[in-house]
């Protein structure tokens, strides 16, 4: 099996821009901003790719292109109103109930990310209003239907107006990079990594950190997950490729899940054995799935001893871990402390 | 549709469900193809595809479905036990059972149906049909909107 794919992004602009042709390049990116990083010129080439791509048809959709269904679905159809609340806090939990559904066999607890957002919250004293919206539009914006995406951004403007919050918090790094760059709403979107530093817990343990495309290089928050760990206590061993040089977890916008992305898969899953770490910790959902269903392969190439978790689901499970250890008293603990 | 008849009634009345069914091709086809035989009677308002296993369906097929305006979808399949394939429709059992709480939080769940008919079960052919249309009479059109190309 060839595990190895060229991909060159000045061929790719060249053929489009100057040749006019039809190329596959602009299909088979991962649009992960690794070549914007490198490139010395400064080209936005993950616009170039999303211009490109506007209009025509996805060459490779993963998983029969279910989520763009469901997204495209629920586009064509009115949405509900929010519920009465005067929480200046919004919590948009995004697809995680669908990916939990239509992923039933990657064995992962997608929902459980919601549940430890929500309880790691309310422990910083933030009761949100859940957000009962569309799906953010990500996947179907870079999967070039901008039809689709406008759509459902238009659904989901009408629902944060009418729902009068001030923040928008999620645990997902696609839809944070939506919310914050392509949706212009003049509220403050916040990722729930950027809140959880101030939680006071105290875990003693080794974990390494993968830092999503979406929330890494696309938005720049690369301190702001670490920090939330070593805050708490968790010992971050780095990875060989790390911050803006990390390597993908090879699809991004349920595309291009193949060999040569799995080898992706595998060269990043075998850099966070290397450290030695029994967690990897994610911050993406997508990153998640992707890394567990590496792991629950039926004939893998590699047993990975590991457990991939994403950073909420980690800390609130310590959390319950500690509240049973130490009991109600956990807080003058703390005071003692100090 | 189009061959409603030319009196003068309003559109609603004219409405007639829409149904796609996804047939097995092992058991429920030709229990269809049955019911066809006994020249048993059930509402014109399906369009039957055959495909090999009840498992063959997948999630996307459905959604798209309902996204290009089908009032409703069934899937129909081997009793558990009878699948041609051994364990396709348990498979596909869960897949859409999976596929209908998804489809909860659109309001659009009543609109799928998975049923197990066999071979010989002409006459529960055409009850299950009858029975969807006039589950589905009772909830009125698909509600997703007619979007323009080139909007
Ligand atoms: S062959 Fe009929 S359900 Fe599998």
């Amino acid at each position: 099996m060839r595990r190895v794919s060229k991909t060159s992004p000045r061929s790719s602009i060249y053929n489009a821009n100057v040749y006019g042709l039809d190329t596959k390049d602009i299909w088979t990116c991962l649009t992960c901003g690794l070549c914007p990083i490198g490139c010395p010129q400064q080209v936005d080439f993950l616009s170039f790719i999303r211009e490109e791509r506007a209009g025509k048809e996805p060459l490779e959709v993963a998983h029969l292109g279910v989520f763009t269904e469901f997204a495209e679905l629920s586009s064509k159809l009115d949405g509900v109103k929010p519920e009465k609340s005067d929480s200046k806090y919004g919590y948009f939990p995004g697809c995680v109930d669908q990916l939990g559904l239509f992923l039933h066999d990657v064995k992962t607890d997608f929902g459980e990310i919601t549940t430890s957002s929500l309880k790691l919250l309310d422990k910083l004293g933030i009761k949100p209003q859940i957000m009962n919206m569309k799906c953010c539009g990500h996947d179907v914006l870079w999967q070039g239907k901008k039809d689709v995406f406008d759509r459902l951004k238009k659904l989901n403007l009408k629902y944060i107006k009418e729902s009068g919050i001030d923040t928008l918090i999620t645990s997902c790094a696609e839809c944070y990079r939506t919310f914050s760059k392509d949706y212009d709403m003049g509220i403050k979107v916040v990722h729930t990594s950027e809140l959880l530093d101030k939680l006071g817990l105290k875990i003693n343990a080794d974990v390494t950190y993968h830092d999503s495309c979406r929330l890494g290089r696309h938005m720049g928050l690369y301190d702001a997950p670490r920090k939330a760990l070593t805050a708490n206590g968790v010992t971050v061993k780095e990875m060989e490729h790390s911050k803006e040089n990390a390597l993908c977890c090879g699809v991004s916008n349920f595309m291009n899940c193949n060999e040569q992305t799995k080898a992706l898969r595998i060269a990043r899953m075998n850099e966070a054995e290397a450290t030695g770490a029994k967690t990897l910790i994610t911050t993406c959902s997508k990153c998640l799935a992707h890394f567990n269903c590496l792991k629950n392969e039926k004939d893998a190439v590699k047993k990975y001893d590991m457990d991939v978790v994403d950073l909420t689901v980690y800390l609130a499970r310590k959390l319950d871990e500690n509240v049973k250890k130490e009991g109600p008293a956990l807080d003058s603990s703390k005071m003692e402390n100090i | 549709m189009s061959e409603a008849p030319a009196v003068t009634t309003t559109k609603e009345e004219c409405w007639v469900p829409n149904i796609l069914a996804f047939a097995c091709n092992w058991c429920s086809y030709a229990g269809a193809d049955l019911a066809g035989v006994s020249r048993l009677q059930y509402p014109p308002t399906v369009k039957i595809l055959r495909v090999m296993c009840s498992s063959r369906v997948e999630p996307s097929f459905i959604l798209k479905a309902l996204k290009d305006g089908a009032d409703g979808v069934l899937i129909a399949g081997c009793h558990i036990g009878d699948c041609h394939y051994i364990d396709g429709n348990k498979n596909a059992e869960i897949r859409i059972n999976n596929t209908k709480k998804a489809l909860e939080k659109l309001g659009l769940d009543k609109r799928l149906r998975l049923e197990w008919i066999s071979a010989s079960e002409g006459l529960r052919f055409s009850e299950v049909i009858k029975e969807f249309t006039d589950e589905i009479k009772k909830l009125g059109q698909n509600p997703v909107k007619e979007v323009k190309v080139n909007e």
